[in-house]
């Protein structure tokens, strides 16, 4: 008796599973997926012509691709005369391989793939291929030779982040707090940040001037960490650091806290990315130089223009704008890279005007006309 | 060492002490904490010499005692645990959670609700006494699930982890939530404001070496009258000076680090003074005054309070103290509120310090805490571990980290180093357990 009920409880809750995970975008995008809408009217019918362009997220719970790239998204396919539909794969890459499947039955023309796992969605890619459907690569590169991989310029982002710093201050100590050493994307920044002309650490640059006395990866890019690194950095340094290049913003927090309890905030700049509310108030304030912030909208338009031109001629090289990009995997891909968007006190206003945050949010603190965004 | 009443009739000053060990023992020293201490003094001197002297300053060791106190907080709760034969993995996840909702609490709900703004005066204490009880709660929802449900604590923990830091996204999407309170901010222990300064400090270290002498005397009292052996009067007075020693030693090194410079000048501009020659004098930081409070508070508890008996007893032979009379469960459910209190407390301290709550807030703290209560001598067997141990343990740790931090050693390596040790550490203990047994 126990034994059936166990065994119908567990097939319950096995259904239940399927159902959430990759099964519930047979019938529909899943309710989560999509503020919107969904494509409600039968798949089936959409006629060869027009164009359907099929969407998959890899975790939509992230707030940012709800709100900047998927509104961006679906209004550019919209304008080509195209329909978006979409799902997600809630962190999960085997969901995501089965939703990708789901998208390509439902009549997806074209397929848009943020990608769970850059390596582990190449057969769907390949499946997509043998479909004649051509999929774009959305922010994560996917290493196919076949696909149109839109993104922000990474390895820009340190670049620009130092360019800036440099251009405030180019002499000195600099501490550069990275983030996890298991990232790629910390690599990437710092090569950069190399790039832009700040020497390694016991190296000096080719003036002489800069001096790297601090640089330290960040276990889990985590703010704590970042913290008492910088406390550890400014306490074997006597407190002579000039300027901090941190990777992004929440470790930009914790390295403004270190320099705040030494009197230092403000005085020393500190670079960051990522557009954090927190972060962009610390600029209204005077405290963090620079957020980078890469505009999602941006990156939907740029990727669902693309979509409906490849609906009409799936070539790749029919696209204008594009670029080759040599891939970490020996891959060249046909690529559309967009430049990330420094905001420092002087354009605070685009991203009030952007709705990444309120004027009361960013001007929290701060000395009314201290800067031109907060009257 | 157990915290039960340490009587060991073989120890009677009848004969005179001849070896090391059996004058330790004569005096009746935990060896175990003394080999901490020493094992402390080696990495101490250590890393003093091969990083230039940069180790052993008065603003290292500031530094030092700041990065320690949140977890040496949680771990002197995770020692009752552990003790009591259960484990608690959901430290980190419900320090973040508890840190998010005082944040929420500061930020949002007590401006906009009931119209106290960033700065109110009575900010801190209701955020940080909501906290607690949110903390409490916790803590009470797993205590309940181990102790009546009877689920292993293992996974019911478990599973808190990941409920609690999911539960994180409700608040805003996960989105840093800063600034914080002013007042609040202090309980951080960033910059001078948020240390006790001169007088004070040796105010506390005063406190500290009365109470110690307190102690010392009642104690020797108390085995008078019980007719339990005395230790010898030189143990007794050699036991007083170190202690004292230890302590106006650690209040001269928090006052010997001064204000930072810019901090140091606009506050006397400000005063209309000047800044004297040696600067204005730091102290003891506030989170490592509540560190010592709870501390104390816990040993109290521990050892002196029937609940601290009853939790050793259920880890001794958890079936002989139900039959005992003991009631297990609720003694259970109380470590976990306590451990849920304490998380509470580091979640506001960790906040502060980092004047902003973030979503990967006490990410591995749990392994972090584990690691400092079983350095220092808490057995996963149950029945052994002490309050002071794990607060050692906690030192240990956050001392090889910001010893190599000032080295420039990088995290991976960090980690390395960390793992080496913390087995090393636990794996010498049973040795020595072993032949000290046979």
């Amino acid at each position: 008796m126990s034994d059936r009920r166990t065994v119908a409880f567990l097939s319950a809750v096995t259904f239940a599973i399927v159902a959430c995970g990759g099964g519930g975008a047979t019938t529909a995008p899943s309710a989560g997926a999509t503020d919107a809408p969904p494509a409600s009217e039968p798949v089936a019918s959409t006629p060869a012509e027009g164009c359907t362009v099929g969407v998959s997220w890899n975790n939509f719970q992230e707030e940012r691709w709800g709100k900047f790239d998927e509104p961006a998204l679906k209004t550019a396919i919209e304008a080509g005369g195209g329909t978006y539909i979409s799902n997600d794969a809630k962190s999960s890459a085997e969901t995501q391989a089965s939703n990708v499947e789901n998208l390509i039955s439902q009549g997806a023309n074209v397929l848009i793939i943020l990608a769970q796992d850059g390596t582990a969605i190449l057969p769907s890619v390949e499946a997509a291929a043998a479909a004649n459907v051509p999929v774009i690569a959305y922010d994560r590169l996917i290493e196919d030779p076949n696909v149109l991989y839109a993104t922000f310029d990474n390895k820009g982002v340190g670049k620009i982040m130092a360019e800036i710093l440099l251009g405030v201050i180019d002499a000195g100590n600099f501490a550069i707090i990275k983030g996890n050493s298991a990232d790629a994307n910390a690599d990437f920044l710092r090569a950069g940040m190399t790039e832009a002309g700040i020497p390694d650490v016991g190296a000096t640059d080719p003036a002489g001037k800069i001096v790297i006395v601090g640089e330290e990866y960040t276990d889990n890019w985590d703010p704590a960490n970042a913290q008492t690194n910088m406390e550890q950095i400014l306490t074997a340094n006597d407190n002579k650091v000039d300027a901090v290049l941190s990777e992004n913003d929440g470790m930009a927090g914790g390295v403004i806290a270190a320099l705040e309890a030494q009197g230092l905030a403000g005085t020393v700049p500190v670079t960051g990315q990522d557009g954090d509310k927190a972060a962009l108030n610390r600029v209204a304030l005077g405290t963090q130089l620079v957020s980078v912030w890469k505009d999602g909208r941006e990156l939907g338009t740029a990727a669902g223009t693309s979509a409906v031109a490849l609906c009409a001629n799936p070539d790749l090289a029919s696209l204008s704008g594009t670029v080759q990009f040599d891939t970490p995997g020996g891959n060249t891909l046909t690529s559309i890279i967009l430049d990330p968007t420094p905001v420092q006190q002087d354009n605070l206003q685009d991203v009030v005007d952007a709705a990444v945050l309120t004027q009361a949010e960013l001007c929290a603190g701060v000395t009314a006309g201290s800067v031109t965004a907060c009257p | 060492m157990a915290q039960a009443p340490a009587v060991q009739p073989g120890t009677v000053t009848d004969r005179p002490p001849r070896s090391p060990r059996s004058l330790l023992a004569a005096a009746e020293i935990d060896t175990r904490l003394i080999g901490m201490i020493a094992a402390l003094a080696v990495i101490w001197v250590g890393f003093n010499l091969i990083s230039d002297g940069n180790f052993l300053t008065p603003r290292n060791l500031f530094n030092l005692s700041v990065q320690s106190a949140s977890i040496a907080i949680m771990a002197t709760g995770m020692v009752l645990i552990i003790v009591s034969r259960n484990i608690d993995l959901s430290v980190g996840a419900v320090l973040a959670f508890v840190g998010y909702t005082m944040a929420m609490a500061q930020t949002d709900w007590l401006p906009n609700a009931l119209g106290l703004g960033l700065g109110h005066p009575a900010t801190w204490i209701i955020t940080l006494l909501f906290g607690i009880v949110v903390g409490a709660a916790i803590g009470g929802i797993h205590g309940f699930v181990v102790a009546y449900v009877g689920v292993p604590s293992f996974i019911v923990t478990l599973g808190g982890l990941l409920v609690w830091r999911g539960l994180i996204f409700r608040y805003q999407q996960g989105q840093t939530i800063a600034p914080m309170d002013p007042t609040f901010r202090l309980l951080g222990g960033g910059g001078p404001e948020a240390a006790l300064g001169a007088t004070l400090s040796w105010v506390l270290g005063a406190i500290i070496c009365i109470g110690i002498g307190y102690t010392l005397i009642m104690a020797r009292r108390r085995r008078r009258r019980y007719g339990f052996p005395l230790r010898p009067m030189w143990a007794e007075a050699a036991i007083t000076l170190v202690s004292f020693g230890v302590v106006i030693a650690a209040v001269a090194v928090a006052n010997a680090y001064p204000w930072p410079d810019g901090l140091a000048q606009a506050y006397a501009a400000e005063q209309g003074i000047e800044v004297p020659p040696g600067g204005f004098s730091t102290g003891i930081a506030f989170p490592v005054v509540i560190m010592l409070l709870v501390g104390l508070a816990m040993t109290y508890m521990a050892t002196r309070r029937r609940f601290g008996r009853y939790v050793y007893a259920i880890g001794g032979n958890p079936d002989a103290a139900e039959l005992g009379g003991i009631n297990v469960r609720r003694t259970i459910m109380s470590t976990f509120v306590l451990m849920g209190i304490l998380c509470a407390i580091s979640a506001a301290i960790q906040t502060a310090r980092l004047n902003a709550a973030v979503t990967n807030l006490g990410t591995q703290n749990e392994l972090d805490v584990i690691s400092a209560a079983v350095i220092g001598g808490t057995s996963f067997a149950g029945g052994i571990g002490t309050i002071p141990g794990a607060i050692l343990g906690a030192v240990i740790m956050q001392s090889l980290r910001s010893g190599m931090l000032l080295l420039n050693v990088d995290s991976p390596s960090q980690d390395v180093v960390v793992g080496i040790v913390l087995v090393v550490a636990v794996g010498l203990d049973v040795f020595l357990r072993r032949r000290t047994a046979s």
